[in-house]
Formats: structure tokens, sequence, C-alpha cells
């Protein structure tokens, strides 16, 4: 048997279609689950990130502490635990030349932009005289 | 004197005939191709050289030939008859695979599928050329341009056939270079050609992780028939991109996959005999191949432009082609045309997206076919 005669006993035409249905609805629904991938991890790691924050907010009891990322709070805790035990030398309230200066001496990584971070995550405040103090 | 001539009876030299001759004439062209030419030299090297094995005339009943019980080729064959050496094939094939641009430009999958539209066509045709729907299906899944897939299928429908739906995908594979730039450049203007593609962003660890995962499950839950292939396509890949199994991975891509390619193109080569092979319906095979692979790659290129209707941000319809999954040689085409168009115009890892995403198509596309034929 041959040509259309052939297609159509060997149910061929409803063959096809199915088929590029199929292939299409597969290959659709699997790009579009891909699609959402990126979305979903973000969404997800967002709010593994808020949650940290919160956590290290109300462990500094800083309130208007500005979220970010849960590195740069590992990062900043590390900091914190590094500072206060070089502050603990100088006693409180301390002056933060001399902080800066024992950081440099301790070999502390980029013992600036640290005391930076410190103070603008309200860890470090001042005391209105000159000197700063550690916020708890 | 009596025994001499009773062994130059039992020569090849004796038992050859033309049909012998013409088949090692198509084994040294596979090993011209592969070696000189440098086409597909990991197929076609194996192939070639069992073309030549296979078609060395013996005396039948010695236990000798591919098709004869007990013999040490028949025994090499069942891997191919059982689908076990393409299963091993898509492990490895899984973990080399690099899915970050298909995952940066998901929307790149629908190519895969477009493509998969030339084994639908070839299906039809080979019913109304009157094959039976078991054969058309094995001939019709080359269009998918997929060694592995189409052997795999063939072995599980129309074993008989096995030979030259292999020699054929293999061969139209190796002719991409050939085959592929006429067709693009005839269906696409110079200024689609030129279309510049944004660049893919980065894709995380995560995503990397999980998509295996999700894809064998959603695949394989849709056409189940395609375990076998995909299974192991994922696993490798999941293997590769989990990060703790780096050791399996570089086995299942390196050893593993070398291994079972070597004895695929040896037996597939040898189970061409020229008795066997050189038959009316091997000839309508290459046709109908030549065919699909055609359609397959003009119906990616069609679709994509047809995609760029509805898209703000318009794709480059050459990466339409990559959408058969021949890794990487139509991607690789894809990017060379490009290139010829506009020398800053990198289309590699996007066509890299279409490529994997056809080669996913094409196996479902064989799970697909395998559950139509069932009870046929």
């Amino acid at each position: 048997m041959y040509g259309l005669e052939a297609i159509s006993t060997h149910n061929g035409w409803a063959m096809a279609v199915a088929g590029v249905i199929i292939v299409f609805a597969a290959l659709v629904v699997l790009s579009s689950t891909i699609a959402q991938f990126h979305k979903i991890l973000n969404f997800l790691d967002d709010r593994a990130a808020s949650q940290n924050d919160k956590g290290l907010q109300k462990a500094c009891g800083a309130e208007d502490f500005p979220a970010s990322d849960p590195l740069r709070m590992q990062n900043l805790a590390v900091s914190a635990r590094q500072f206060r035990l070089i502050s603990d030398r100088l006693g409180e309230p301390f002056p933060l030349p001399k902080l800066l200066g024992l950081a440099e001496l301790s070999g502390l990584p980029r013992p600036h932009s640290a005391i930076n971070d410190l103070l603008k995550a309200g860890l470090i405040a001042p005391d209105g005289k000159g000197y700063f103090f550690w916020k708890q | 004197m009596e025994l001499f001539f009773q062994f130059l009876s039992n020569t090849g030299f004796y038992l050859a005939d033309y049909r012998h001759l013409i088949m090692i004439v198509v084994g040294f062209v596979f090993l011209y191709l592969g070696t000189a030419k440098e086409y597909e030299p990991l197929l076609l090297v194996p192939i070639g050289f069992g073309i030549l094995v296979g078609n060395v005339p013996f005396f039948k009943g010695f236990g000798l030939g591919i098709y004869e019980n007990n013999s040490v080729l028949h025994y090499l064959y069942f891997g191919v008859t059982s689908g076990l050496y393409p299963s091993i094939v898509f492990l490895g094939l899984g973990a080399m695979t690099d899915f970050s641009s298909l995952l940066a430009r998901p929307i790149l999958m629908l190519l895969g599928a477009a493509a998969q539209m030339g084994i639908f066509f070839t299906l039809l045709s080979a019913m109304a050329l009157g094959y039976l729907p078991r054969e058309a299906a094995s001939i019709a899944i080359i269009g998918g341009a997929d060694g592995p897939t189409s052997i795999f299928l063939t072995a599980k429908l129309a074993p008989h056939l096995i030979g030259p739906v292999a020699i054929a995908a293999y061969s139209y594979m190796a002719l991409i270079p050939v085959i592929q730039p006429p067709i693009m450049r005839l269906l696409t203007s110079r200024e689609e050609r030129l279309i510049r593609m944004p660049e893919l962003r980065e894709v995380s660890k995560k995503e990397r992780v999980l998509f295996p995962v999700a894809a064998v499950l959603l695949s394989c839950f849709l056409a189940p028939a395609s375990i076998p292939l995909l299974g192991m396509f994922f696993f490798g890949n999941f293997l590769k991109e989990c990060g703790v199994t780096e050791r399996l991975a570089q086995t299942a891509r390196t050893s593993i996959i070398d291994t079972a390619t070597i004895l695929l193109g040896l037996t597939v080569g040898a189970s061409t005999q020229g008795d066997v092979f050189l038959t009316p319906k091997s000839v309508g095979i290459f046709f109908l191949g030549a065919v699909a692979f055609s359609i397959a790659t003009a119906s990616g290129v069609i679709f994509a432009k047809i995609m760029n209707l509805f898209l703000k941000v318009k794709i480059n319809p050459l990466l339409g082609a990559a959408g058969v999954s021949a890794v990487p040689g139509s991607a690789r085409e894809v990017h060379l045309v490009g290139l010829s168009e506009d020398p800053e115009n990198f289309l590699l890892m996007h066509a890299m997206a279409c490529n994997s995403s056809g080669v996913i198509g094409s196996a479902i596309c064989a799970g697909i076919l395998w559950s139509f034929m069932i009870g046929l």
C-alpha cells in the first residue's frame, strides 16, 4: 500500500499531529519551568537573607540597619568580634584613631573600611564628645 | 593440491561478490572523510573500519559474522540491539553538556522542538512510500540527527534496519557542513543573519544542579519511553553539576563514552554486510534520511522567523538550524555562517542552547514514536 492511503491506514496523520503536539508541549513546559528557576531561587535567597538580617539586627539592637546579603552580615559579625577584642585594651569610650592604629598593628584587613561598616551598621556609636562606644 | 584449492575456495577473494566490494568502497569513503577531512572522526573512523571488517567475505557457519550466533561480533552487537550502547553514550553526553546557555535563555528551547518537525514529516513520507509503520518510525528518527537515538529506536522497532539507519544518520551528521549552510542561507535574508543576540546572563550553580532533576522528571513523566536515553542523559549531567561526584562525571565523559562509541561504531559498521545491507530499502532510507535532516533544519529556521514576529528582542533565525541534535556540529555551523556575515557576531553559545534542547527533543520524539508503535 502506498501514498495517502497508506498513511491513513496506518493512522499516520494522527501520529504526526499528536507527536508534534506532545514534543512541543514537553519542551514548552520544560522551558517555562526553567525560566522560573532563577526567580524562585532569588526569592528563596532573599528570604533567607532577610531572615539573617533580622537575626543580626536583633542581636545588634540596631533596628534601622539596612537589609543586605548574608555574606556581608557574616563579615560584619566577624569584624565586630575582632574590633571588640582590640578595643577592650582601650576601654570605653575610645578614640577612633587609636582603634584604627591598633587594628593596623594587629594586621586586620582593610581596617578603615571595616570600621566604616561598623559605624554604618550602628554597632559603634559616637558619644557626642569625640569618642565612641560599643552600642551593646 | 586438493587441500590447497579447498583453502582457496574458503578465502575472501573467492567468496567476494560485487556487494562486498561496494561496501568496502563505502568503508574507504567513511575512513577518508573521518581522517583526511576530519568530518566527525570519532564516529566515522570506527564505523568505516567496521564496514571493512563486516564486509570481508567468509564461509558461513564458522561463527564469524555479526549475524551468526556465538560469534564475537554478535556478542558485541548485542549492545546495539539491546539499546545498551546508546544509553551509555547518553550518560557520557550528559556529563559533557553545559546547560548554562539554555538556562539563561529558555525560550531557545522551542527551536529544539521545532526542528523535530522533520521527524514527523518523514514518518508520513516513509509510510507513503510503503514502509511499515515501525520501519517508517525508525527512518523518521534520522531527522533528529542523533545517531544514538536513531540506533536505539531502530533496535526497538525495526532491528533489521539498524545498519542503514545508523549509517544514514551518521553520514548526515558528518555532512552537516555540506547540508545545513545552503538551507540556512536560502531561508534567511542578510539582515536576519546579521541579528546579534544579547549577552547571556550568568547562571547560578543552584540552577544548574536543579535543572537535570526537574528536566528528567518532566520529560520522562510525559514520555516514559524515553527513560533509557533521557534518564541516563540527565543523570550524567547531574554527576557533572552536583559538584561532589567529579570523578564519576570525568569517567562518564571520557572512558565510558569512548568505550561505548568504539563498540557502537565498530559493530554498526560491521552490521552493513553487503548481502544484507544493499537492498532497495536501504537506498530509500538514505533518500528519506536526507529529506528528514533537511526538513528538520528548515523547520527550525522557519520557526525562529515566526517567533521573531512576536518577540520584542529578535533572535537570529540561523539558530533554528541548531535545533537538530547533532552536538556540536550544527551549533558550530550556525556560528560559522553567522561569522561569515559579521565577523563579530558570536552565536556559538546561543546555538549550543538550541543544540542541547534538540538532544532532549529528539529523545522525547523517540519515546513518543516507540509508544505509538506498541501493539502495531
